[in-house]
């Protein structure tokens, strides 16, 4: 009985050794793609983790394999493709903490593809779900993001006051609201004095030649009334004075939005390379 | 001894050769790293989509010299603050401009007069012209010059974006 | 005992790693599993993929299946002369090859110039003994329809074409004989005599009204001006009115042209896609059931 235990114990274990090299294989091609990852080498990272999810019968990958392939296609700018395997990794999330990565991931691929519209649905839906309650500060800080690129910077400030740890974005999206110029306001303007919505934006060239071209016009529409001339008034102030008239309003709108996208640029641009909290 | 002589001068060619070789290799690896993908450069900041004109002139014919000056002279005294009237892209003044450098100043009016017939009416726009990627009517010149190889049709469905 | 030991040990060793489930003891880059996995992605529609994967699985095997697939994918991804140089790799002995030549034309046709695609036809000698000789003419046929040069006499075109193909390539065949087409020169006599009717012509209704009542308006104006004495006004529109009236009959020459541009347009977006949804007249293999 020792003999056999002697020589079938060593066997018994040999034989199940062999067990592994499977679950090895996989272990190790999970490491050479996260090593292509980790080199940037995106492409080849996403062949590889498909080959892991391909073979991996027991889908023991089917989260973080689906994730990774999700980051490699964001990081390649690929924000559709990303989505996509961000939403195989969440139908494969084993926890709770997996599946509120998923989601938030989803999120942020969907800030960074400028449908913000559909990050905000999903974040919102997470506010009324009861098992994300201890996720709000989370959830107010992707919504602070999403409201960042759809340019409501007002609406941002307000999500990240409710998060614990924001204040300097909130600041940040405080201040560019601040200094953003009203369109609304500079079209008002503009109605009553012709170009004092360009004086307003900051552009005073345009804004005197505005006010020059309307004074003509009107001018001469006037004096031709006076003059019982009513044609020719009736055709300057339809063909040149109307038409200078909404030139100034259309100016005035497009010039505050311009500058709009300027003072939001200058912000964004800092997010994007200064600022070294978490981001999208 | 000739030979000799040849055999040191195609190893030498052949040495000096090495680098480009070298370099054709790294720029099919190059070739074959833009067609898979590495990182992106992504962008935070919002594009605009808001038109900027040319004011650059042509200096080398004087006929296109006066032309182009007293068209940057109106763009900025008229055109730019009497608001958006032209619905086309390029705009009616632009293809103007670039209808006579393509032909010549006769037959550049003559299109002209063409496109701001087209451009008053108001009616028979749309589902007509494909669009331009800013939302105005894509309208070049190119179609009109009487030159049947020239003509790249594009249907009302398409949108244009490289003008 | 010893000798016990030995045969089980060889038994099990030779046994255990056939006999494992699928996902234990693999080896991801064993032939078999490249080509496995090749396989998923070119029926998943990832076809650079797939052709990297294959590729690799060439390295130490020979497979004209493989072969053919790389092909296929390269054509799929629009890289047609990488494409045709591996169909034409495909040798005699395989049994893809009569396709493969097929396939080897289509990627001639798809890159665009008719002139190498039918040179490429001519060398491929598809006459004689061909399987395939008579679906090769039919595309061969077709890139007639696609430029402006003489067209082959009816009967010899159709002749190879059967059943709903032939009704089709005589409706092809046909609007090419007679293109409905608009001549430029009659749109511009038609502005010349009233302005605005070469573009009812060209079906540019709309352009025409406005065409005839700017030339009119302009022309009255100046008419009137010119019975009031404003002789400045006068010519003012009279030149505005002969520019509007010179432009429309230019206009209506260039829209009869931009007309037939439009017409051919959508005649070869036609023709286009009968050839798609016909796979180019090549027997369809499915790889993917």
């Amino acid at each position: 009985m020792k003999v056999y235990l002697k020589y079938f114990l060593p066997l018994f274990l040999f034989a199940a050794s062999f067990k592994m090299p499977g679950q090895d294989a996989l272990h190790s091609q999970f490491d050479y793609a996260k090593s292509l990852y980790d080199k940037e080498d995106y492409y080849d990272a996403v062949t590889e983790f498909k080959r892991l999810l391909f073979f991996d019968a027991g889908n023991k990958f089917g989260y973080t394999a689906n994730e990774y392939i999700g980051m490699s296609y964001k990081m390649g700018g690929k924000f559709s493709d990303a989505i996509r395997y961000f939403v195989y990794s969440e139908i494969n999330a084993a926890n709770f903490d997996e599946l509120f990565t998923a989601k938030i991931n989803i999120v942020r691929a969907n800030i960074l593809r400028r449908t913000t519209d559909r990050a905000l649905d999903l974040l919102d839906s997470m506010h009324v779900q009861k098992k994300f309650s201890s996720k709000t500060g989370d959830v107010y800080y992707w919504k602070g993001w999403a409201y960042i690129f759809a340019d409501r910077w007002d609406k941002a400030a307000e999500s990240f006051s409710k998060t614990d740890s924001s204040r300097t974005l909130e600041e940040l999206c405080r201040k560019v609201e601040r200094e953003r110029y009203s369109v609304p306001f500079a079209e008002i303007i503009s109605h009553f004095i012709p170009g004092a919505g360009q004086f307003y934006t900051g552009h005073y060239l345009s804004g005197l030649l505005s006010l020059g071209w309307n004074v003509l016009w009107g001018y001469l529409t006037i004096s031709a009334f006076n003059a019982g001339r009513t044609f020719d008034g009736v055709m300057i102030a339809n063909f040149l004075w109307l038409r200078f008239y909404n030139g100034n309003l259309q100016n005035s709108s497009k010039f505050a939005e311009e500058e709009n996208i300027k003072i939001s640029n200058r912000a964004l641009n800092y997010l994007q390379y200064n600022y070294s909290g978490t981001k999208p | 001894m000739k030979n000799k002589k040849a055999e040191l001068i195609i190893s030498v060619l052949i040495l000096a050769a090495a680098p480009l070789v070298k370099a054709q290799i790294k720029s099919s690896e190059n070739e074959s790293r833009w067609v898979k993908w590495g990182k992106a450069d992504y962008s935070y900041e919002i594009k605009d989509s808001f038109a900027q004109r040319d004011f650059s002139f042509d200096e080398k014919n004087p006929g296109r010299f006066v032309l182009k000056s007293l068209l940057n002279t109106y763009w900025y005294f008229i055109s730019d603050v009497d608001g958006d009237n032209c619905s086309f892209n390029p705009t009616c003044s632009e293809f103007f401009l670039r209808s006579v450098k393509m032909t010549n100043i006769a037959q550049g009016t003559l299109m002209f007069f063409d496109r701001f017939t087209r451009d008053m009416d108001i009616l028979g726009k749309i589902g007509h012209y494909p669009y331009a990627s800013n939302g105005y009517f894509y309208d070049p010149p190119s179609l009109y010059t009487l030159n049947k190889n020239k003509i790249i049709y594009m249907p009302p469905s398409a949108v244009v974006s490289n003008e | 005992m010893r000798k016990a030991f030995l045969i089980v040990l060889l038994i099990f060793s030779t046994s255990l790693p056939q006999d494992k489930k699928p996902g234990d003891s693999l080896n991801l880059f064993s032939p078999p599993n490249i080509k496995k996995f090749a396989d998923y992605l070119f029926c998943q529609g990832d076809y650079l993929r797939a052709a990297g994967e294959y590729e690799n699985y060439l390295k130490t095997n020979y497979n004209d299946t493989v072969e053919f697939k790389i092909a296929v994918s390269l054509c799929s991804m629009d890289k047609y002369s990488e494409a045709a140089g591996r169909f034409a790799d495909i040798p005699p002995a395989s049994a893809l090859y009569q396709l493969s030549k097929l396939e080897f034309l289509k990627t001639y046709f798809l890159k665009g110039s008719l002139t190498e695609y039918r040179a490429k036809y001519s060398a491929a000698g598809i006459k004689s003994g061909f399987r395939y000789s008579n679906e090769a003419e039919s595309l061969y046929n077709f890139s007639y329809l696609l430029n402006d040069g003489p067209l082959p006499d009816k009967n010899k075109f159709l002749a190879s074409y059967m059943g709903s193909d032939r009704d089709s390539a005589i409706k092809f065949y046909n609007w090419k004989e007679d293109p409905p087409h608009k001549s430029a020169l009659a749109a511009a006599l038609m502005s010349a005599v009233i302005p605005g009717l070469g573009k009812f012509y060209t079906h540019e209704y709309w352009d025409g009204v406005f065409a005839f009542l700017s030339t009119g308006i302009l022309g009255y104006l100046s008419y009137s001006d010119f019975k009031a004495d404003h002789n400045f006004r006068g010519w003012l529109f009279a030149g505005l009115a002969a520019g509007f009236y010179g432009g429309n009959i230019y206009g209506s020459a260039a829209s009869a042209q931009l007309f037939n541009a439009k017409v051919n347009f959508d005649f070869t977006n036609m023709l286009k896609n009968f050839l798609s949804l016909r796979n180019y007249f090549i027997p369809n293999i499915n790889f993917c059931r």
